[in-house]
């Protein structure tokens, strides 16, 4: 028995649930940050999965696409995380509330 | 057979790593989680015909990444976060989670065959993707260097201590 595009859509499912509830139910800007990227990489996993599948490229292309922006967001977000310690001293992202009423 | 074992040891690793990530209270174990996550996806990748991209993974997340936040949350010295976010939002997103796993689960039984073909030699290739890169997928790619550059010069304004 080897392994198929079920077994790949099962396991991005399992990893996309496990960031969402990350992204939605930690408080900290860290754990947040990290779950969007893991959601991002799931999709990877799904994109190269289905390539695979139909036997074209263009899910690499995708997947490398993908993984050139959330380099580019890792870099603004830990930017942005590290601007928000400053000046608010501490990482809970309930502290950011200035632009909420 | 092989490849199989690979598969399900690697699979399990990963959504390991990523349920450290996700519920481990100190962020140092969280990122070393997410290390691990990565370089389990990144086998994965391989495992998918392509192996230079789960290189790509594992440099940049397993190795960039992971520095880069050990080493923020070292220098700032970060502690755990305070008290969990309120009941109902915690039930609607794990339903949600929920809702999401078995609906692509159903079509996971529904549509899809069970197992991967062969694939044809090239496929997977750095000429072939390079090849696609360079041709005609040119554009983007070109786009995708712009936005790294504005991504570089946005993180320096945003540390830049008298500007934020």
């Amino acid at each position: 028995m080897t392994f198929g595009l079920g077994h790949v859509l099962v396991l991005t499912a399992f990893l996309f649930g496990a960031g969402l509830i990350g992204a939605l139910t930690r408080k900290s800007a860290i754990t947040v940050f990290l779950s969007v990227e893991l959601m991002l990489n799931s999709v990877n996993l799904l994109l190269l999965g289905l390539g695979r599948h139909l036997g074209q490229m263009e899910g690499a292309l995708f997947a490398f696409f993908v993984l050139a922006v959330s380099a580019a967001e890792a870099a603004v977000g830990v930017a942005i995380v590290v601007a928000f310690i400053r000046r608010q001293g501490t990482t809970n992202i309930d502290a950011a509330n200035l632009m909420k009423w | 057979m092989l490849s199989a074992a690979v598969f399900f040891g690697v699979a399990l690793l990963a959504f390991a790593g990523a349920l450290t990530l996700v519920f481990h209270r100190n962020p140092v174990v969280a990122v070393l989680g997410m290390a691990v996550a990565m370089v389990g996806l990144g086998v994965l990748y391989m495992l998918l015909a392509v192996p230079f991209l789960g290189l790509f993974l594992m440099i940049v997340y397993a190795g960039a990444v992971m520095v880069i936040l050990l080493y923020v949350i070292m220098a700032l010295g970060l502690q755990e976060e305070g008290p969990p976010v309120g009941t109902a939002q915690t039930v609607l997103t794990y339903a949600a989670a929920a809702l999401f796993i078995a609906h692509l689960y159903r079509l996971t039984r529904e549509a899809v065959p069970a197992l991967f073909g062969p694939v044809e030699s090239a496929f997977g290739t750095i000429q072939a993707f390079g090849h696609l890169l360079v041709s005609r997928y040119a554009v983007p790619f070109e786009v995708a260097s712009l936005l790294l550059v504005g991504a570089m010069v946005g993180a320096i304004v945003l540390s830049r201590r008298e500007w934020t």
